[in-house]
């Protein structure tokens, strides 16, 4: 097994997540279950895998951005960075549908968070967490139910 | 839902919190500007990390000031929401506009926003095709979001019961109907330059905070102005209501916009014959 092949199983695994997102309002259980539960544990167990048997072979460490990109230039350290960005990502995508479904906001708000999230993971995320502030700040008493 | 006073929200009656208090009567475009203003923070930070610069400024100020600008904008609507008569912010021909208003608000910020990060320019860019098609659907957009004040100004105007006082009805609806009128006159004309500016020589000399040229012809100043109507004009009606005669009061706001408008039409007359308001 190269890098190369688990790097191409592990990225349908996430779009196949971020898919079941997008459609939650149709397939909110497939979403919650699958995309917002499954899919990111396997992905960390893949994670989990790829450091205990490739930990070794990483140089360079987390105390200085020389360090980490030292790491990171190992091909099995990158996947292993590669797959924690879609395991983390989707686990949040699963959590802003969960939120904003409990919240009540609408879908078509939380499409472009997820979209961002995917892409850009931080800036949907912090997009989400705006429109919840300012759905909190407008409606005071809504959220406090 | 018939008292509707300065401290009235029709959607949350009795709360004391500030925010929904002045903003509560327009959800929807309260939302997006408060969105705008805190997208300042990830903007500034931005402009302090990317050293890029476009004609002699950072890259970033520009988004910066038009997440400002729309912010206050947007906020200004929701809170001049409240005169508006009742039920017509939950109108389905409403809703539609106020749909059309914010993706609006958002296209604009994307495109100015979307040049900024890939370095090219928003406004008065004609390079190729695709951009200059772009910059005249913009306008298109700008004008539509911009008209917002217009709907909110008549609206006012033919709901008395909104705002009994009959100056600062006035000058409410004035200034919301002054900043389309005049906004659209100024900006349409801008829009059919090569740039803001006009005249030379250009060395860089501005004014402080607003950028204005001090050197130039610089249409912004009266775009600036002819945007804040809606802000001037109604502060002027909330100090004549204040006045013993009505007549009076009434007299003095029209007399006030003649002034205002006055103003913003010298600074665009000037800036049109190539001459700076503030000079070195």
């Amino acid at each position: 097994m190269t890098p190369d092949t688990l790097f191409q199983i592990a990225s349908p695994l996430a779009m196949a997540g971020w898919l079941l997102l997008a459609l939650a309002p149709l397939v909110p259980r497939w979403a919650d279950t699958l995309a917002g539960f499954i899919l990111p544990a396997l992905l960390s167990l893949l994670y989990t895998g790829v450091i205990l048997g490739h930990w070794w072979q990483g140089q360079g460490g987390f105390d200085s951005l020389a360090n980490v990109m030292a790491l990171l230039s190992n091909p099995w350290m990158a996947l292993a960075g590669w797959v924690h960005f879609l395991a983390f990502d989707l686990f949040i995508g699963g959590w802003i549908t969960r939120r904003a479904r409990t919240e009540g906001v609408s879908h078509l708000l939380v499409l472009p968070c997820l979209l961002l999230t995917f892409l850009f993971g931080p800036i949907g995320l912090i997009l989400f967490l705006s429109i919840a502030a300012t759905r909190r700040l407008l409606h005071p008493l809504r959220s406090e139910v | 839902m018939s008292d509707i006073s300065l401290s009235s929200v029709p959607r949350a009656p009795a709360h004391p919190r500030l925010i929904p208090r002045l903003f509560g009567a327009e959800p929807r475009f309260a939302a997006l500007g408060l969105l705008l203003a805190l997208a300042m923070i990830p903007t500034t930070l931005a402009m302090t990390l990317d050293p890029r610069q476009f004609q002699a400024e950072a890259i970033w100020l520009k988004p910066l000031k038009f997440e400002l600008a729309l912010s206050l904008y947007l906020l200004s609507l929701a809170f001049f929401a409240r005169f508006l008569p009742p039920g017509m912010t939950d109108g389905r021909g409403y809703r539609i506009f106020a749909g059309v208003v914010i993706f609006c608000v958002l296209a604009e910020m994307a495109w100015i926003g979307g040049a900024a990060m890939f370095g090219t320019a928003s406004h008065f860019n004609l390079t190729d095709p695709v951009m200059g098609a772009i910059y005249g659907l913009m306008g298109l957009f700008a004008v539509t979001l911009t008209s917002a004040s217009l709907v909110y100004g008549i609206a006012i105007w033919r709901h008395p019961a909104g705002l009994p006082d009959p100056a600062l009805r006035l000058s409410v609806a004035l200034g919301l109907g002054l900043t389309f009128v005049l906004t659209v006159l100024v900006a349409g004309y801008m829009a059919g330059q090569p740039g803001h500016l006009v005249g030379t020589p250009v060395t860089g000399a501005k004014v402080p905070l607003m950028g204005w040229s001090r050197e130039v012809g610089d249409l912004r100043l009266p775009h600036f102005l002819a945007t804040h109507a809606m802000h001037v004009i109604p502060l002027v009606g909330l100090l004549a209501g204040r006045m013993r005669s009505s007549r009076l009061a009434i007299w003095s706001v029209w007399a006030v916009s003649a002034g205002f408008v006055a103003l913003t039409l010298g600074s665009f007359a000037l800036a049109i014959m190539g001459l700076p308001a503030f000079a070195l």
